[in-house]
């Protein structure tokens, strides 16, 4: 019977109170993007690093008397290199392999490459640094000693192309912060509206409440079921824009700005997606609660 | 107002009429009667039970047995005239069904029942006292009690009210209505109401009243030990317990 009653209070509340419920919905499915975007974000940022971990930053070009042996040897050395993180040998054979491959993918007819042989090509040793701030100050170091090393013919330090990956790197942390500020702040606002907007709805009703004998827990249960009905749509929504709409945008994002990758784009696990819906069910509650004002108690103890 | 040197005592199926000019501590002594306001000091029995015995919790259990009319109407504007008399009986635990019948019969009582459908803030001052009034009797509550229930209305509707008190007290309330109308409360004596007097807070040459409630009466032998009696006691600011009359019923443990 009670249930009955609790029905018809929801009930009522979203009919009478449409705009109320969805501007609620919406705070709701803000608050799910917001927490969903920050673990996708983050999880985005660590394979872009990775990405670019693995990417080149000095390029050794080789004497053609370096045997492959010798060139292991100086590979060896370069590895214990505390800023090393990775050095591929390079074979001419490799080399000329790749430029084909290049060639293939810009048009080019095989034909013009035809005459070019591997001996063409000297042996060189790719070398990525670990991820650092100044990423590109430490190649330019980097390649600054070894353009003494015997048997190194030339040292390609890619810093103008570093310097540029660090500034955007630097932006897009700080563009990220900001989106997340902006989006947290604007979440907030419409959960605080929401609040102000629901007490105001219930003032009257609670007071009639009290005034014909309900219990505190009678009075704000009902408001407490719609706002958490509220949040587990409002961020079901949420989650589901973020489990359709978020690879989708990256792939894109990633295709545009040539970052190519073979682990799989990040996603939200089940368990992320509960323990989300489970924290925005508490925070519609919690809004559920504070959103019915009681009117001062009489106290008769 | 304060309500000073008064001891009223109210029973099932009997309708008490205080009158007296404004400002003359009606409403107080309606409001500490309805458990809506604390008494300074003096004590409220309601069914065998001295409510400052209680714990705070308990109290919407009492008021949820009050049936209790408002000089100025407290209802939810935005709600049907239907939702807002259902949700008195809603509290008190009927089935929708129920409470819905139970209400537009309340509403026909007082002769709104055409209005069931319309939203409250689309009515005038006179039709909302007329739908606290209905909230008031639906079912009826053990005990109602009506403020000023016939202020601005014609004399039709004066009519209406007194019959709708009636048929609430011959259903077995225990009616308290307080009026500052003389043909209002001439009205209730004619049906069987008792008339009390209220000058500055004080009864006004009429004893105190000590009554032992009757034996409950349908619809509500379902809940005995609510309903058994509704008898509600203020008593004199300036008297100590110990002049209590002694046929009042036994200090009770808080539920």
């Amino acid at each position: 019977m009670k249930l009955a009653w609790l029905a018809r209070g929801v009930h009522r509340q979203v009919s009478l109170h449409r705009r109320v419920v969805l501007g609620g919905a919406a705070a709701f499915c803000m608050l799910a993007l917001l927490l969903g975007g920050a673990r996708l974000g983050l999880l985005t940022a660590t394979r872009w690093g990775a990405f670019i971990g693995q990417n080149v930053h000095v390029i050794v070009y080789l004497a053609e008397d370096v045997d492959p042996d010798r060139a292991n040897g100086l590979a060896e050395l370069l590895r214990r290199m505390p800023t090393v993180a990775h050095i591929t040998s390079v074979e001419p054979t490799q080399a000329l392999a790749r430029l084909e491959k290049s060639a293939a993918a810009l048009g080019a007819e095989a034909l013009a490459l035809a005459d070019l042989e591997a001996s063409y090509f000297p042996r060189s040793l790719e070398i990525g640094l670990r991820p650092a701030s100044d990423l590109s100050q430490q190649a330019s170091d980097l390649a600054k000693h070894l353009r003494g090393v015997p048997g190194v013919v030339q040292v390609d330090a890619m810093s103008e192309g570093l310097t540029r990956l660090s500034v955007w790197v630097r932006l897009g942390r700080r563009l990220g912060v900001a989106v997340l500020l902006t989006f947290g702040a604007l979440t907030l606002g419409m959960l605080l509206e929401l609040l102000l907007h629901s007490r105001s709805a219930t003032r009257q009703r609670a007071a009639v409440l009290t005034q014909l004998g309900e219990t505190t827990s009678g009075i704000r249960l009902p408001a407490m079921l719609w706002m958490a009905a509220t949040a587990l749509t409002g961020g079901g929504v949420g989650a589901l824009f973020l489990t359709l709409g978020w690879r989708p945008l990256i792939g894109r994002l990633e295709t545009s700005l040539g970052i190519a990758s073979a682990s799989p784009l990040p996603r939200l696990g089940l368990r992320e997606i509960a323990a989300g819906l489970a924290f925005t069910l508490v925070v519609g509650l919690a809004l559920g609660f504070f959103a019915t004002p009681l009117p001062r108690p009489d106290d008769h103890a | 107002m304060v309500v000073e040197a008064v001891t009223l005592g109210v029973a099932s199926g009997e309708l008490i009429v205080v009158e007296g000019p404004a400002a003359s501590g009606k409403s107080t002594l309606l409001e500490v009667a309805a458990v809506a306001r604390v008494p300074d000091a003096g004590a409220v029995w309601f069914a065998g039970r001295k409510l400052s015995t209680l714990q705070r919790a308990s109290l919407p259990y009492v008021r949820r047995n009050i049936g209790y009319c408002t000089t100025y109407p407290l209802l939810i504007p935005e709600d049907s005239v239907l939702a807002n008399v259902m949700l008195a009986l809603a509290v008190r635990g009927e089935a929708p069904p129920t409470a819905e019948r139970l209400a537009r019969e309340a509403l026909a009582l007082v002769a709104i029942g055409d209005l069931a459908g319309r939203t409250v803030m689309s009515l005038s001052s006179g039709q909302k006292r007329l739908v606290a009034l209905a909230r008031a009797i639906a079912g009826p509550p053990p005990v109602v009690i009506a403020d000023e229930p016939g202020a601005t209305s014609g004399d039709l509707a004066l009519q209406t009210v007194v019959h709708a008190l009636a048929v609430a007290r011959d259903h077995g309330a225990a009616v308290l209505c307080a009026t500052a109308n003389s043909m209002l409360a001439h009205e209730l004596v004619v049906i069987g109401g008792r008339r009390i007097h209220l000058a500055q807070g004080r009864i006004a040459g009429a004893p105190a009243i000590g009554l032992v409630p009757p034996a409950p009466q349908a619809p509500y032998d379902s809940e005995p030990s609510e309903i058994e009696s509704a008898v509600a006691r203020l008593v004199p600011l300036a008297v100590d317990d110990s002049d209590l009359p002694t046929s009042l019923p036994a200090t009770k443990e808080p539920r």
